[in-house]
């Protein structure tokens, strides 16, 4: 009887994920080739602009509001206890501008704006719309891809901002109205903690974030088959990767900050 | 004059087309018939650079495109027009804007108008009324959506338009329609089309000349009548099983 090839499988895995790399390496070529002729993708990427920033808005903000509720709270029951009370300014404002309001701003981005990308461009792929721009001399790469990647890198920077600034804001309703604070000692306390480089780190990481939502997702979803069922598993491998790939940029991204203090 | 020259292509495993020989002549209909899953579809994609053989060679208008370069390839697909079976239009766009995807990238800027007469040209060969230019595809049927199709491969007026299955999933009714419309519109646009079709109605009523393909090569090529009287038997078993529906 022949063994069985204990290194098949892991062998397999690698050459996929080899693959997989090697082709986001090609689109990642041609994505940043055909950013040089923008009258080419314009028009196009205001539309997208709006589809991922205004139509997410809502989310975003709602998201940034419990998270500065929550940052409040949380640094206020853990770490005030024999500290001063304007700690807890501190950690909200921290904690939003340099994870949770870039991050949790990306994560309802991947489940909104990376699902409809990958489903979108997968039904496109199954569909032969994509062969038929082929067909037709056009490029799928301008004119698919380069327009949402464009809008989603752009767009995420006020989205981040504006979860921030919202997140601050609810912290301090919640610090005044729920945990005592008076109004001096958050305002204190988010100035003796606020720095530039945390601000600066906010906006490297929208960027990271924005451009890796509607890479991924796209080019997920060009490697879409197998019909309806296969658009279905394009949606949900195209979030999954994205929610992986911004922790591991998160993780990445950590030493930025380090030096931007 | 597109050749295509010992083409074989290996898919999933196993032999697709073994070695396929074919000229298609300027001015003519050439149809390419023979059973499901013969490989008919993916020979057309091949000229249109959507395969590339694992050996043999395309030749359109003497460019080689397997080997063409961006240039050569956006050559050929400026001569090239491709119907898809599924019609595979873009389903964000009116149909107005599909029409327009069939026109050159940048041809419209500055040329609305000429644009707008293009469309609207495009539209009345396949007997569709101004009103549908609104609607989004999810809005026509079957058979309005295979006529739009048509309409934004010949706006372009490409040299080649290519067929693929174009009465496939259509009912008799329209499936006559389309063969009607392919047939004047080939003549009015004084397009070279080769139609990839396993209905025998439609290739004999379409086609100066039919290949059909079998177990990956042509096992006969010929005019209608030619094919008709032939006793070969690939195409013998073919047509004698071939259901008809009266097409003149």
């Amino acid at each position: 009887m022949k063994a069985p090839n204990l290194l098949a499988a892991p062998g397999r895995s690698a050459r996929a994920a080899a693959l997989h790399a090697g082709r986001a390496g090609l689109l990642g070529v041609a994505t940043l080739r055909a950013l040089a002729h923008p009258r080419r993708y314009a028009l196009e990427t205001v539309q997208h602009a709006k589809f991922i920033g205004l139509d997410s808005l809502p989310l975003v903000l709602l998201m940034g509001a419990l998270s500065g509720a929550v940052m409040a709270q949380q640094t206020m029951y853990q770490l005030s206890p024999g500290l001063p009370r304007e700690i807890v300014a501190g950690g909200v404002v921290g904690g939003m501008l340099t994870e949770l309001g870039p991050v949790l701003t990306a994560v309802v981005l991947a489940g909104r704006v990376g699902a409809a990308i990958g489903a979108e461009l997968g039904t496109m792929k199954v569909t032969n719309q994509i062969d038929a721009l082929l067909t037709m001399g056009r490029d799928p790469v301008v004119e698919l891809v380069v327009p949402r990647v464009v809008a989603g890198t752009l767009i995420l920077i006020p989205l981040v901002m504006l979860a921030n600034a919202m997140g601050i804001f609810s912290g301090y309703v919640t610090s005044v109205g729920i945990l005592g604070l008076s109004t001096g000692e958050y305002v204190d306390g988010a100035k003796g903690y606020y720095h530039h480089g945390a601000l600066i780190f906010s906006l490297v990481k929208a960027v990271a974030y924005g451009f890796a939502i509607t890479f991924i997702s796209s080019h997920v979803g060009l490697r879409a088959s197998g019909g309806a069922a296969g658009v279905g598993r394009t949606a949900t491998r195209a979030v999954v990767a994205i929610i992986v790939s911004i922790m591991v940029l998160d993780t990445v991204l950590g030493p930025v900050y380090k030096t931007l203090t | 004059m597109i050749r295509i020259i010992g083409v074989h292509k290996w898919l999933g495993g196993r032999p697709v087309l073994s070695g396929v020989d074919l000229d298609v002549r300027e001015g003519e209909t050439l149809a390419i018939m023979g059973p499901s899953g013969t490989g008919k579809s993916v020979l057309l994609k091949h000229i249109v650079g959507l395969f590339d053989p694992d050996a043999g060679d395309i030749l359109v208008d003497g460019i080689s495109v397997p080997s063409a370069d961006r240039a050569e390839m956006a050559a050929v697909r400026t001569k090239t027009a491709y119907v898809f079976q599924n019609s595979a239009l873009f389903d964000s766009m009116t149909v107005r804007g599909n029409l327009l995807m069939g026109l050159p990238p940048g041809f419209c800027r500055g040329r609305a108008a000429k644009c707008e007469e293009l469309v609207r040209t495009a539209l009345d060969h396949v007997n569709l009324e101004p009103e549908v230019l609104t609607l989004l595809p999810a809005e026509l049927s079957g058979g309005m959506q295979r006529r739009v199709a048509i309409a934004r491969a010949i706006i372009g007026k490409r040299r080649y338009v290519l067929y693929d299955e174009p009465t496939t999933g259509l009912d008799p009714v329209n499936a006559t329609r389309i063969n009607r419309l392919i047939a004047r519109v080939s003549e009015e646009v004084d397009a070279t089309s080769i139609v990839v079709t396993h209905d025998v109605e439609s290739a004999f009523f379409l086609a100066d000349r039919i290949a059909l393909l079998s177990d990956g090569v042509v096992a006969a090529e010929g005019t209608p009548r030619q094919l008709r009287e032939t006793d070969n038997r690939a195409v013998r078993e073919f047509l004698d099983a071939a259901p008809t529906r009266g097409l003149e």
